[in-house]
């Protein structure tokens, strides 16, 4: 199984590195390039709600900081534009803390009401401090990312750029989920009085999590800038916020495999599914309502073994006890 | 002076009401099945598109028995919402996947609502609308009604959970679920009754703002908000708290024009949020209990 498994990651590995010189329509690039910004923030999302099960529902109002703080910095104090990495970090690290503190702190389900909150007035502020922000015109001529006189300012140089970004977060991402921290916020997650019990201070590691998810999202933010040269507050909307979710939950909640795998499915998806037109998202959401009740863990949980070490897949498992539930519900 | 400040007042405490509605129509879902429903802003869309959409517009019947109609449809929507989702996410292994569930569900209503009406936001005109004057002080028809209209409903719901059985059985279920199934009380028949009423509240407040706002699909985003932050203010789970919180923010909210720019009277909602939950995060009535 093992051995299964290592194959097929180096021949994806070896499809991706090759994908750009195969196929030269741009647009495809393009595409791919978006795959891998939403992938990191999705894995970002994953810390605090996949891992800690604290519902953020202000992915867009991070990502669309980290943007607007590096598109601002490069057009309006013309620094150059590596300096904007650094800067996400830092609006993504201040932004945890900031929002972090005061509804984690509580016991409760205020992260949920504050980031959904935060992200509206985020997009409220963007749009209306015109002279700041260029209002709902948003933000022109937006440089491409350089390296020591490099710059990459074709889809196929950018493709490799974020292919190897991707891959060193996904990296960091997943020692984190299997570290002592990942440990915790999954306990966090199953049954936070006993994991106060045991002496660790449940609060700040919560607040640790949305730390970590907001510097991820941030620095999605900024590599989405520079890959796109131009950014307007409309994009940055709840539907965002939850697309994002839903990439997590498609892929899989809680493994990084399952988040790259949601966030390769949500955005390709619309491309393959354009013959739906106006229905696509509608039946997009219903089948994503479908994965909420009968395969809440995601697509991964059908390749996972369950956990009693039974035969057949968890899939089975799962519609079982789901049909179980509504059967029982609908009895009464 | 004088006048723009009880203007203001007034206008502020209409707006104060609808918060109310919001907070009141959360609360008694998330006391009885645990679950934010993240999709009531929609569930007020849904209903204001219904009544002025489909009842007033389209098949051109008078107000009043629009009202009765769609009060009627969202019944039955808020059953089947109930009985299909609610009650099989409520028993979900963890919450996450429920509040998912409710966000999905949302998104689900705004898209077969833009299929269905369209994507183009319109008014209902000669609704609601018009001034009452007393002396100096101009006061919009629409504010009056929704004064009047809410501290009637929220009344009838006091008068509702304290005498009725079916009211005092939900209660129970609030308070401990266990308790209420070894007294007798189904749950899960009660979840769908609290659902519904839940959704009737949401239709009441997609009528009364449909003046205040055009009618189009993100119309209740920002009071499906700033219903959530009234709960934080005046106490989360705790119903006179809501509905404190609930004018008091729309009251601040309305004398944060005279200091700040009109556009930013959305973000004192959320400010007011964050302070209460550093400063004291029970709210303004102190309700402890719901602090889990």
């Amino acid at each position: 199984m093992k051995k299964i498994k290592i194959a097929l990651m180096v021949l994806v590995f070896v499809l991706l590195i090759a994908f750009p010189m195969l196929d030269g329509n741009l647009y495809h690039q393009q595409l791919m390039n978006q795959v891998f910004v939403n992938i990191i923030v999705v894995m970002g999302l994953n810390f605090i709600t996949g891992l800690t099960g604290q519902m953020n529902l202000g992915t867009a109002g991070i990502f669309a900081l980290g943007a607007y703080a590096s598109a601002l910095m490069c057009t309006k104090l013309h620094t150059p534009v590596w300096i904007g990495f650094p800067i996400a970090i830092l609006v993504g690290f201040l932004i945890g803390r900031g929002l972090g503190y005061p509804s984690l702190r509580v016991k409760g389900v205020y992260l949920s009401l504050t980031t959904i909150g935060f992200s509206e007035v985020v997009r409220l502020i963007l749009t209306n401090a015109i002279d700041f922000t260029g209002g709902s015109q948003g933000v022109q001529n937006i440089p491409f990312l350089n390296l020591f006189g490099f710059e990459f300012n074709t889809p196929f140089k950018i493709y490799y750029l974020y292919f190897g970004l991707a891959i060193i977060l996904a990296i960091a991402a997943a020692r984190v989920v299997s570290s002592k921290w990942g440990r915790v916020f999954k306990a966090i997650r199953d049954n936070s009085d006993a994991v106060e019990a045991c002496g660790i201070d449940v609060a700040n590691l919560k607040i640790l999590a949305f730390t970590m998810a907001a510097i991820y999202g941030c620095i999605g933010g900024f590599l989405y800038t520079h890959m796109m040269g131009y950014i307007n507050p409309t994009a940055f909307n709840q539907d965002l916020s939850v697309n994002y979710l839903v990439m997590m939950m498609i892929g899989g909640i809680g493994s990084v495999a399952g988040n790259i795998l949601g966030a390769v499915m949500v955005t390709l998806l619309p491309e393959i599914l354009r013959f739906m037109q106006n229905y696509y998202w509608l039946i997009f959401s219903i089948i994503t309502l479908i994965f909420a009740v009968f395969l809440p863990n995601g697509i991964v949980s059908l390749f996972k073994k369950s956990e009693r070490q039974e035969k057949h897949f968890n899939i089975f498992h799962s519609i079982k006890k789901a049909t179980e539930v509504w059967g029982g519900r609908l009895a009464k | 002076m004088m006048e723009s400040i009880l203007q203001l007042i007034v206008s502020g405490v209409a707006m104060g009401f609808i918060y109310a509605l919001v907070g009141i129509e959360y609360t008694l879902v998330w006391n009885s099945t645990g679950l934010l429903n993240f999709s009531h802003d929609k569930f007020i869309m849904l209903s204001a598109y219904i009544f002025a959409g489909t009842f007033v517009v389209k098949m051109g019947l008078p107000p009043a028995v629009g009202v009765i109609a769609s009060l009627l449809v969202m019944f039955i929507f808020g059953m089947l919402v109930a009985v299909g989702i609610f009650n099989p996410l409520r028993s979900m292994a963890s919450p996450i996947f429920a509040v998912m569930g409710t966000v999905v569900l949302g998104r689900i209503i705004s898209e077969m609502v833009r299929l269905i009406w369209g994507p183009i936001p319109f008014t209902l005109p000669n609704y609601l609308t018009g001034t009452y004057q007393l002396g100096n002080i101009i006061i919009g028809r629409v504010n009056v009604w929704i004064i009047v209209i809410s501290s009637l409903l929220v009344a009838a719901l006091q008068i509702f959970f304290k005498t009725t059985k079916t009211g005092k059985a939900m209660r129970c279920v609030q308070q401990n679920k266990k308790a209420a199934t070894l007294m007798g009380i189904d749950v899960s028949k009660n979840i769908v009754f609290t659902i519904v009423l839940s959704s009737l509240v949401c239709t009441v407040i997609g009528m009364l703002v449909i003046p205040l706002f055009t009618v189009d699909t993100s119309m209740a985003n920002m009071i499906g908000l700033k219903g959530f932050s009234s709960g934080v203010i005046g106490g989360f789970g705790y119903l006179p708290g809501v509905i404190a919180g609930g004018v008091f923010l729309g009251v601040l909210e309305n004398f944060s024009t005279i200091v700040l720019p009109a556009v930013y009277k959305d973000c004192v909602g959320f400010v007011l949020m964050i302070i209460f939950l550093l400063v004291r995060p029970s709210g303004i009535l102190g309700h402890r209990k719901n602090l889990r």
